[in-house]
């Protein structure tokens, strides 16, 4: 199996980063690397690397320490306000989902003309005979205004306002 | 107008007094430590992924993520390898996402920002050497930034990339062997 490292790799490394390397090092190490690719390829690439580091940190141009920290500050503020508020958001939405299947339950509780409507609609589904419905409708609409304008309005209030609050509980975080 | 504090910013006050004391260090040793290594870092960073302009952002990201990390430190060798860790896991998401930057040859804006007031042979060893970086794979870069640049152990760096150490000898020993020659210093170096 030809071999991957060499045991002087670390030595002509050393040599390298110390910039001792190849006049102010010994004639053996010298010799051994000239017929030891591993080596040669060690010396060669660690001066072109070093080289190449020196040159790059120079030239960085960074964003200052102190801006880095407020900037991650900021950040990290951002990123916990959003966190912390999305339960609260998903809290909103399910209250008001709840309050409407309250209210729809109290509207279909008290209603006998509902419960009958609803028997109806059951029996009207079953045989899908839709066009039967039709001539009822304007009956059907009456009736409802008529029993339960205070209920109904108040579902109303509820569908407009519901898409406000919950925008505006988004736009808050 | 006065206006009720609700739930919600009670909530969101709360969370943002929380996140500034959630992060691993101070202000002060964050800055000493921002000192220490950015500059290697960004170094690091541009050759991976050979782009100057990605390599800030991936800079930054890095030190973000680095300070939100809730890992206890055990040492400054390990701070660093922490976050060269992450900077590399973000370069290698940013390659994902952008795979033309992996071939992407050294840009021009490279070549140009090359102070002017350099001689000519260093200037040309500089892009010489950028350029054969860039043929480089980004793993075979990061591999040997880490082993000659940052001067890690083989364990330091199959860490940081999160390879087996038993590996990363043949593959340093290839990827050596590959700049070597693409620098004109080694078999192939005639192929250039």
């Amino acid at each position: 199996m030809k071999p991957v490292e060499c045991e002087f790799e670390a030595e002509v490394l050393a040599a390298v980063l110390q910039s001792r390397w190849p006049e102010h090092v010994d004639a053996g190490l010298r010799a051994h690397a000239a017929g030891c690719t591993i080596c040669a390829d060690v010396a060669a690439i660690a001066a072109a690397i070093d080289e190449d580091r020196a040159h790059m940190r120079a030239d960085a141009i960074l964003p200052d320490s102190g801006r880095m920290w407020w900037q991650a500050q900021m950040r990290a503020r951002r990123e916990a306000a959003t966190a912390a508020g999305r339960p609260i958001t998903a809290a909103q939405v399910i209250a008001l989902a709840c309050a409407m299947a309250f209210l729809g339950a109290c509207f279909g509780a008290t209603s006998s003309w509902f419960q009958s409507t609803l028997k109806q609609m059951g029996s009207a589904v079953a045989g899908i005979k839709i066009q039967a419905l039709v001539p009822f409708a304007p009956k059907m609409a009456a009736g409802i205004v008529a029993g339960h304008t205070l209920l109904l309005l108040a579902m109303a209030g509820l569908v407009l306002l519901a898409p406000a609050a919950v925008y505006f509980a988004v736009l808050r975080d | 107008m006065f206006r009720e504090t609700t739930i919600n910013e009670i909530a969101c006050s709360q969370a943002r007094a929380d996140a500034a004391s959630s992060f691993v260090m101070d202000e002060d040793s964050f800055r000493a430590f921002y000192q220490r290594t950015a500059r290697g870092l960004w170094a690091y960073l541009t050759r991976v992924t050979g782009d100057r302009e990605l390599a800030q952002d991936l800079l930054q990201e890095a030190f973000y993520r680095f300070l939100r990390a809730s890992a206890a430190y055990e040492s400054e060798e390990h701070r660093r390898h922490s976050l060269y860790r992450i900077a590399t896991n973000l370069a290698c998401d940013a390659r994902r996402r952008t795979l033309r930057h992996a071939d992407a040859g050294l840009t021009g804006n490279e070549i140009e920002r090359l102070p002017s007031t350099e001689d000519a042979s260093s200037t040309e060893r500089k892009a010489d050497f950028a350029r054969a970086m860039t043929r480089l794979k980004p793993r075979e870069r990061a591999i040997l930034w880490m082993a000659y640049a940052e001067g890690a152990s083989h364990r330091e760096i199959a860490e940081v990339l999160g390879l087996r150490a038993a590996s990363l000898k043949p593959m340093l020993f290839r990827a050596r062997r590959k700049l070597a020659g693409l620098l004109g210093r080694g078999p192939t170096g005639g192929q250039r």
